[in-house]
């Protein structure tokens, strides 16, 4: 219809051309809707050859990482999937190592593919990286290393130390990152890498409105003393947060910032983001004002010369008093190496 | 449509005696077209979709085919998709939690303790490759035919034990009617004793005080009470359930006493349960859920929703992260076992129960679970993704109903 014909029909609405015009509307409109309604049930009925229903995975602005069905049955698939193996039940298969109930996957959901939960597709293209917390360049190995030695908690283990330098353990994880990076960009700052950051509150934090917002949302599932749960054969199903299965003081994890980005982006499990900026770094503070085992890197030195060396300026209790005890003492050393045959 | 077919007057002086009227119009064609085309459209979406149960069926079938014999290595997918969750692809089982198959003496005696454990299940401490375990291994006898067991033994067998012998279905058939009465296994053992088989040394086995129940919950359960309704005339004389009435053997009686509040405080909707749960003291509910938690009750229930088991299995143990749905068995345990009380064992249970759960939470009939966490994670599943879960989950053995304190009552340090 052109311009002109549409300021006649509304100058002068007797216009039979107007009924016309409305006719032609009602039939494009009802062409549309059968075209519409015979194309929805070809597409549903897959009558439509090489249409496939849409995968709902790739629903997300994330970068998607492989699904288990694309391992490929190669020598490299073995390895992928021994590292994998790794990474989801790290206690069995890297046996002698982990000084506590806590796997990888505890922390990196999703198989590690889950965007905010330190996921391995976006640490893949990372390294090797220089790290203050160690003051060198880490490669992907050393990092890992580090996993070992906090995170596990690996000075409690059978070995007493972490993997060695190029053990298959290694090999088999990088494979395993690697194979998750596929197609992941090199060098590059990832959306939905790391554990994202919360911003700081005008409150601060505080362990004392964090054990509400805890026993309101965590003690369901990490129990009402943080200690997680177990099925009937004594499997680990909800990791302990604090205490001596859990990560040692010199994880990431025991700072608070760290937390409570985990848990804003994670936690609880299915409802992610519900809780305020203020109550993720409440409840991260609760969580990590108990004692846990002592930073691996201790060694000799006083718990002030630790908190010095390595946690000044964080926010971390590390070092301080919080209810008039002094945390960083650790966790009584086991009576025998956690894990080590009775 | 209003016209006027008169002679056109001059429109300052209307006519004052027009009355309007109306045209024969009928109805455009196109617009009955669409109505048509909307029509066929929805007829042969009810077509469609009862097509694609149809197909979910024979798809379930050819599973189940390729699962027993067609695969590359007969019981490799069985193993993957049975034993794997606790066993672990790589055989070596949980630290602390759940026996390595790989070099373990009970392997290497070959297929037929193999397979004798499968059907029998274990329950008591056990020891394998100096390791001491709590041992709740269910009976997998109400999940495999006599075919898989035989292949499933037989896999097991020579890939971790190096025993290549190899059983037969009827074997299995036959050692399945031996030991169909004799139970689970007694930990460790009672492997040994039970069969006479040389295991090293295995733990005691402390055998559990069995409550005797009082007659008069055993009244409320079998005959009812003032007139009601009782426990089994619906729940089965062994709390086995059926269809839409759930199963109870095994589930933590904490569990049972909190839905039995739930029933009286309105946070569950059942009439029939409404009713029973009215008369009930706090004692008996407790007393009735201590009852029900240790049945030991092998699975009737069958997957027979039409749903698509592959997606079940996947939604149970990996989740479906684009949706934000962790798998069941983050929460429930591996394997669908429950984690006492708050999370309650899904195996076995009835599809159709489990299926109308999902949906009475997401349409705001069921609000007792702690955080909302049931009510968002079934609003986000599909209908159709719910009895894919729940067929799932009642192909899978049933709980092992066990005290769970076996280990701890002969003071034994694990």
């Amino acid at each position: 219809m052109s311009h002109e014909t549409e300021k006649d029909a509304r100058a002068k609405p007797t216009n039979p051309r107007k009924g016309r015009y409305v006719k032609h509307l009602i039939y494009a409109g009802g062409a549309t809707l059968i075209l519409a309604a015979t194309g929805a049930l070809l597409y549903e009925s897959g009558l439509i050859p090489g249409l496939e229903r849409p995968d709902q995975t790739v629903a997300s602005g994330y970068f998607q990482a492989p699904g288990n069905d694309q391992i490929p049955d190669s020598p490299f698939g073995e390895s992928v999937r021994r590292g994998q193996a790794i990474f989801m039940n790290t206690a069995t298969n890297a046996s002698d190592h982990v000084g506590n109930g806590l796997s990888c996957a505890n922390c990196h959901l999703g198989e590690g593919r889950q965007p905010y939960s330190a996921p391995m597709w976006a640490a893949w293209g990372r390294y090797p990286q220089y790290r203050a917390k160690n003051d060198q360049i880490n490669t992907m190995e050393d990092r890992v290393m580090g996993c070992f030695t906090f995170s596990m908690n690996a000075q409690h283990s059978v070995s007493g130390e972490p993997p060695p330098h190029g053990d298959d353990i290694y090999r088999d994880l990088q494979s395993y990152f690697y194979w998750l990076a596929s197609g992941a960009p090199n060098n590059t700052e990832m959306e939905g890498g790391g554990f994202g950051n919360v911003p700081k509150t005008e409150l601060g934090y505080s362990p004392e409105r964090g054990q509400e917002v805890f026993a309101a949302n965590c003690a369901v599932c990490h129990a009402g003393d943080g200690q997680g749960q177990q099925d009937l054969n004594g499997r680990y199903v909800f990791p302990p947060l604090w205490g001596p299965n859990s990560y040692n003081w010199g994880a990431g994890m025991a700072r608070i910032n760290t937390a409570a980005a985990f848990i804003q982006n994670n936690m609880p499990l299915s409802q992610p983001g519900t809780l305020t900026d203020q109550e993720a770094w409440d409840v991260a503070a609760y969580i990590n004002s108990f004692e846990r085992p002592k930073d691996a890197r201790q060694g000799d030195m006083t718990i002030e010369e630790t908190r010095q060396l390595f946690h000044d300026g964080d926010d971390i209790y590390y070092g301080q008093e919080v209810n008039g005890v002094l945390l960083g003492v650790g966790t009584p050393d086991p009576e025998r190496p956690v894990g080590a045959p009775e | 449509m209003t016209a006027d077919r008169r002679p056109q007057r001059d429109p300052r002086h209307p006519d004052e005696h027009f009355e309007p009227y109306e045209l024969d119009a009928s109805i455009p064609w196109p617009l009955l077209g669409i109505a048509v085309a909307l029509g066929v459209w929805g007829a042969a979406t009810l077509f469609d979709t009862r097509r694609h149960e149809e197909r979910a069926q024979v798809e379930r079938i050819e599973d189940t085919r390729l699962a027993t014999g067609q695969a590359v290595e007969p019981g490799h997918a069985l193993f993957e998709a049975s034993c794997a969750t606790c066993h672990q692809s790589n055989g070596l089982g949980i630290r602390r939690a759940v026996p390595p198959l790989a070099g373990s003496p009970f392997v290497q005696h070959g297929p037929e303790l193999v397979a004798n454990i499968m059907l029998r299940g274990i329950d008591g401490p056990i020891r394998v490759n100096d390791a001491l375990y709590d041992g709740h291994m269910p009976s997998f006898a109400s999940v495999f035919t006599d075919v898989e067991v035989a292949e499933l033994a037989s896999y097991v067998a020579a890939r971790w034990g190096e025993n290549d012998r190899v059983l037969e279905a009827a074997e299995a058939a036959e050692l399945r009617g031996r030991v169909s009465d004799l139970g689970s296994f007694r930990g460790g053992a009672g492997v040994a004793e039970d069969t006479g088989l040389a295991l090293g040394d295995q733990p005691p086995f402390a055998s559990g005080t069995l409550q005797p129940v009082a007659p008069e919950i055993s009244a409320l359960i079998f005959e009812g009470r003032g007139g009601q309704w009782s426990c089994a005339s619906c729940h089965g004389d062994l709390g086995q359930g059926r269809e839409n009435t759930p199963r109870l053997a095994g589930l933590p009686a904490d569990y049972i006493r909190k839905q039995l509040h739930d029933f009286a405080a309105g946070r569950r909707l059942n009439e029939s349960m409404a009713v029973v749960v009215a008369e009930l003291t706090d004692e008996e509910k407790q007393a009735l859920g201590a009852y029900y938690s240790g049945l030991r009750v092998p699975s009737n229930a069958r997957p027979d929703l039409g749903g698509d088991l592959e997606r079940g299995e996947q939604l149970a143990r990996e989740g479906d992260w684009s949706l934000t749905v962790p798998s069941c068995f983050s929460c429930h345990g591996p394997s669908g076992f429950g984690v006492a009380p708050e999370f309650p064992p899904l195996a076995a249970q009835h599809a159709a129960y489990t299926a109308s759960q999902l949906a009475a939470w997401a349409g705001g009939q069921r609000t007792n679970s702690s955080l909302d966490l049931m009510e968002h994670i079934s609003s986000a599943l599909s209908a159709a993704d719910r009895r894919s879960v729940a067929d799932y989950l009642a192909s899978l053995p049933p709980v092992p109903a066990g005290t769970g304190d076996t280990l701890a009552a002969q003071g034994e340090d694990r």
